[in-house]
């Protein structure tokens, strides 16, 4: 049996009460924190507050040799842990696929995921949003300066009137940096700016933990802003229902003229 | 007399016979005179030069360009005796233009020389840049580079040897460049005194190395609609005869000035009286009266010259003035060679197109940002670099301070399009690695070796990631000999190298089935296949002859006249080494953003051959399909590269991969009772024999062997025909080994290199 359960946000209380009941009773605990990673805890922590102990795979061990998991999820209960929800922005559905290849039987414990927490912090509505995309650092993507994907994915919503989640590359691990690197809201700001200098933006920044931010203006002028501690991502909104206007003033401090309402 | 002028009117191609002019000449500065001290003839001599800069129809930009030891450092040395500038009694011996302690120890010249000198002919004083070039194959890149410079080749052939291979070369090499040659024949004395020839003999033998070298000629500008009739003709004056040794010379026109015709001279050479053979008739006058005559200047040159060697808007400013050869237009400088001071540092020398150069200006180097700033511009007298004020355009001149340029660079004062890259058509076939024996040399060692790259293009360096040693990869085995003795000596940094190793190449055989290569998460897919390319089409590639640095119209017609189909040919994305990218991909959303992963992940699997990670070559691949996720976080490199380069290697394998070895071409000059064990050298190298002829007295035996035999072969062939020998030996590119090696070579590559000693199951037919 192999069960992919969500940690959900921030920190080792972030995890659904099912999650954790999954996870004490599981025989073997795998986890992936290339991409994502919990800001409130460690990995130590993690396994002291559950009582458990985790065995972290890289990229290379969940894509490439993912043998070892499945074999033991063939005869025992095996956990398998990522950051918000296993199946969102995570995308292991080709794992659950292998297994079931193999004939093994899958279950997905949910997490929040930083999608809803977004929706649920600026008040903008869940059935507004168009697809969301990934701002990667420019040196991780293969061509020059913004991605024309990014903006084409802005650009179509923002025709349709609807809002885009922009999610903040973060790197975790990787080959080109001796330390995490977590792309910061003003520095996602200062790319989207290139092409979109007025446009409005909103940040969420450590969305899940007890000091969630939420703060609104143009890009160019959240480029030149701090926003403290990671985990950040932007919104573009589209079109605003009233309702989500106001929202965005008193939540985020926007500037109600630069909003596009309806 | 026996030997008249009139035997000399050989029919030239198009039965030209032109007016001969008569020529007055005296030496603005006599050597012989003697009072006037050496430093203040020189001084003249730069005040000179310096006042005939700025008349380009005055100038002549000339190479000496011949096979090894055919007595272009020797000629060179009368040049500059004839000018006064070294004195006439050392000319010969001093070799003047081998500075270098190791070019003298080994009589050979290594690197190219620049040297100015005035010459006065038909009454004007005219400016000569001349460059005296290496004759060994192994430093053919000097060549190369130096014909860049330059619009006239003298081209020196040993009347005893006759044209050679190197002859051969260094005529395409200066044909490629726009580059109008004039013939020498040199040693003529050994034909009198040493092989006794007579009249008849004698001139059958130099009517026919003139014949070798002007069937070379046509061949090699039989498709160059910018130049007219290029062969060389004794009555036309492009031919002349003579020894540099002995340093007298003859030509048509001298003949009618000196009223000496051979058969005077064959007497006084006879005779032993060759001082006053070279009294009366110096090689120095026949020669540069050559030059002045029959090369073109500058205003003549550049027009023609320009298009060939520069893909910029013709119709710019920029264009008009290279044509114009405009000394007061913006600065276009190209380097064709970058040399080391002991005082001043870096010299980058080359040719100035348009514009003066002068110190303090700010000027672009092509390929870096930012700019350079000129420290200071001189010329080249002898060995050493004589500071002026300005260098104008026209001429070729020395630079100090555009520590970015390396030779090939582009410097101007103004962003342009670079010239084309100067491309020498022979690859680094071997390599050996260099250690320092002191861990403090490291640093040291680390910037010499930058330096070295950045004077020869022809050489590689590349850093062994598991060993940390480096590799220098060169033409042959003298090219790095000289090298890594230079480190030693000049440098003083104490070095441990290797055993040499020979240089492969790996080559699918047949085309492929289409392929799909799978990112490790598995959301993208790649769909490729690949095909072997045709010679052509790789020739075309190597020569620079279509490159992507080039407009794409260009490209395109470049590539289908090498023999690619039309559609092929207009989507062609990527050229890496002799390898192409065609991406038959049409509308497939977010590729563009991805292609740089793919081409990265195709580079690494082309650098990286599947045999025996050597380099790939002559491979066309074919992006057929792509499936990418939405978003670039799981499409990035973690994705994408491994993907693409494992497509690659698998569907190498399927196009049946091999290993490739370089080859050298050998001919050997030898007696004929040492012919046995000269052929016997070539044949127990798991060589082949191609051809074997008595020429003069001496069997020429021509065959080809795998470079990686040759190793050794010097000392080899002396001891087996007890010192009879002379051969030579040319990079020959690349065969596919035979098929009962390839296993055994590649297990051995791959144990040197440290890699796994089985290959992927895939390759189940070698
Ligand atoms: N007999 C005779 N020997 C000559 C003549 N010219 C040159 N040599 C000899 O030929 C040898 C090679 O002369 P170099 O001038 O060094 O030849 P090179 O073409 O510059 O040689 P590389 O630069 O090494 O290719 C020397 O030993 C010269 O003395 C000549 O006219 N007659
Ligand atoms: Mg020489």
């Amino acid at each position: 049996m192999l069960t992919f359960i969500g940690l959900g946000l921030y920190d080792d209380r972030s995890i659904t009460v099912e999650g954790q009941e999954a996870l004490r009773t599981a025989d073997r605990v795998y986890a992936e924190f290339y991409t994502s990673k919990l800001i409130g805890a460690t990995v130590e922590e993690l396994e002291s507050a559950h009582d458990i102990e985790i065995e972290v795979r890289d990229r290379a061990g969940v894509e490439q040799h993912p043998e070892e998991m499945l074999d033991a999820a063939e005869s025992e209960d095996v956990a398998f842990l990522t950051a918000g929800d296993t199946m969102i922005s995570t995308t292991h559905v080709d794992l659950r696929l292998r297994a079931h290849d193999r004939g093994i039987d899958t279950h997905v414990i949910h997490g929040v995921t930083a999608q809803t927490a977004t929706s649920s912090l600026t008040g903008l509505q869940n059935y507004r949003f168009g697809k969301a995309t990934t701002l990667p650092f420019p040196y991780a993507h293969g061509a020059d300066g913004l991605p024309a994907s990014v903006t084409d994915t802005i650009d179509e919503n923002r025709a349709d009137g609807l809002h885009t989640v922009v999610y903040l590359d973060i790197k975790v691990g990787h080959e080109r940096a001796d330390e995490d690197e977590y792309m910061t809201a003003d520095v996602g700001a200062e790319l989207l700016a290139e092409a979109y200098p007025d446009l409005v933006g909103v940040v969420v920044a450590r969305a899940g933990s007890p000091e969630p931010l939420v703060e609104a203006g143009t890009m160019t002028e959240l480029a030149d802003r701090e926003f403290g501690e990671p985990l950040h991502l932007l919104v573009v909104p589209g079109e605003c229902h009233l309702l989500e206007a106001d929202a965005l003033v008193e939540l985020a401090d926007a500037d109600r003229d630069t909003l596009d309402i309806v | 007399m026996l030997f008249t002028h009139a035997k000399w009117i050989f029919t030239a191609a198009d039965g030209d016979t032109r007016r001969i002019l008569p020529a007055t000449k005296h030496y603005p500065f006599d050597p012989a005179s003697g009072n006037e001290g050496y430093m203040g003839r020189r001084k003249k001599i730069v005040q000179e030069c310096e006042r005939l800069m700025d008349e380009p129809e005055n100038i002549r930009n000339i190479a000496i360009a011949a096979h090894v030891d055919h007595g272009k450092t020797t000629l060179s040395d009368n040049l500059l005796a004839g000018a006064g500038m070294i004195s006439d009694e050392t000319a010969g011996e001093q070799l003047a233009m081998d500075t270098e302690e190791d070019e003298q120890e080994r009589g050979i010249t290594i690197d190219a020389a620049n040297v100015s000198m005035t010459h006065e002919y038909d009454d004007t004083n005219h400016l000569i840049n001349l460059i005296d070039t290496p004759g060994h194959v192994d430093f053919g890149g000097d060549v190369t580079r130096a014909m860049r410079a330059v619009d006239g080749a003298l081209v020196v052939v040993d009347a005893v040897e006759g044209a050679m291979p190197q002859t051969e070369t260094v005529l395409r090499q200066a044909l490629r460049e726009g580059v109008k040659p004039t013939l020498f024949i040199n040693k003529v004395d050994r034909l009198i005194s040493e092989l006794q020839e007579g009249p008849e003999e004698m001139q059958q033998r130099l009517v026919s190395v003139i014949g070798d070298v002007n069937e070379l000629i046509r061949g090699m500008t039989e498709d160059m609609d910018d130049v007219d009739d290029w062969t060389v003709s004794v009555e036309d004056g492009t031919v002349g005869f003579g020894s540099a040794l002995y340093k007298w010379g003859v030509s048509m026109p001298s003949m009618q000035r000196t009223g000496m015709d051979f058969g005077d001279i064959m007497e006084l050479e006879r005779n032993d009286e060759r001082q006053e053979l070279h009294d009366r008739t110096p090689l120095s006058d026949v020669v540069l009266d050559m030059v002045c005559e029959h090369f073109p200047n500058p205003v003549d040159a550049q027009p023609r010259r320009v298009p060939r060697i520069w893909r910029g808007d013709d119709e710019s400013e920029l264009a008009e003035g290279m044509r114009l050869v405009d000394e007061s237009g913006e600065v276009v400088f190209m380097v064709t060679d970058i040399g080391m001071d002991p005082h001043a540092g870096e010299i980058a020398s080359g040719r100035v197109f348009s514009g003066s150069l002068e110190k303090g200006q700010e000027l672009y180097v092509s390929g870096t940002a930012g700019k350079n700033r000129v420290q200071s511009v001189g010329i080249y007298m002898g060995g050493e670099r004589e500071e002026v004020e300005r260098v104008p355009a026209g001429n070729i001149a020395a630079v100090t301070g555009l520590r970015d340029a390396i030779a090939g660079s582009t410097v101007s004062s103004v962003e342009m399009t670079p010239f084309e890259s100067i491309e020498h058509i022979s690859e680094p076939v071997i390599t050996k690695s260099v250690e320092a024996q002191n861990m403090d040399d490291l640093p040291k060692l680390i910037e010499t070796l930058r330096q070295v790259s950045k004077e020869d293009p022809t050489i590689q360096i590349t850093i062994n990631e598991d060993t940390g040693e480096h590799l220098i990869s060169g033409q042959g085995e003298l090219h790095l000999e000289v090298i890594t003795q230079r480190i030693e000596k000049n440098q003083g940094i104490p070095v441990i190298t290797g055993e040499p190793i020979v240089v492969y190449r790996e080559q699918p055989q047949q085309a492929s089935p289409e392929v799909e290569g799978i990112s490790p998460n598995r959301h993208n897919r790649f769909y490729i296949s690949i095909e072997p390319m045709t010679n052509d089409l790789v020739d075309t590639i190597k020569l620079g002859e279509a490159s992507m640095d080039m407009p794409e119209q260009e490209r395109r017609e470049a590539l289908q006249d090498a023999g690619m189909e039309k559609d092929a040919s207009q989507n062609v994305e990527h050229i890496h080494g002799t390898n192409i990218l065609i991406d038959d991909t049409k509308g497939i959303q977010h590729l563009n953003e991805t292609m740089e992963l793919v081409i990265e992940g195709f580079e690494d699997a082309l650098d990286n051959g599947p045999l025996a990670n050597e380099p790939v070559q002559g491979t066309l691949i074919r992006l057929h399909d792509a499936r990418l996720h939405e978003d670039t976080i799981h499409r990035g490199p973690a994705q994408v590269i491994p993907a693409t380069r494992n497509a690659l290697h698998n569907a190498l394998i399927h196009g049946k991969i091999k290993l490739l070895e370089p080859m050298q071409d050998a001919r050997i000059d030898v007696p004929n009772d040492h012919m046995g064990a000269a052929s016997g050298e070539i044949q127990g190298r798991r060589g082949r024999v191609d051809d074997m002829y008595q020429e003069g007295d001496l069997m020429v035996v021509e065959g080809i062997a795998p470079v990686g035999e040759m190793i050794g072969f010097a000392s080899d062939i002396r001891s087996a025909t007890e010192g009879r020998a002379s051969w030579n030996t040319e990079n020959a590119g690349f065969e596919v080994m035979s098929d009962s090696l390839q296993r055994e070579k590649i297990m051995e590559i791959r144990e040197r290199k440290g890699m796994k000693l089985e290959l992927p199951e895939a390759i189940d037919y070698l």
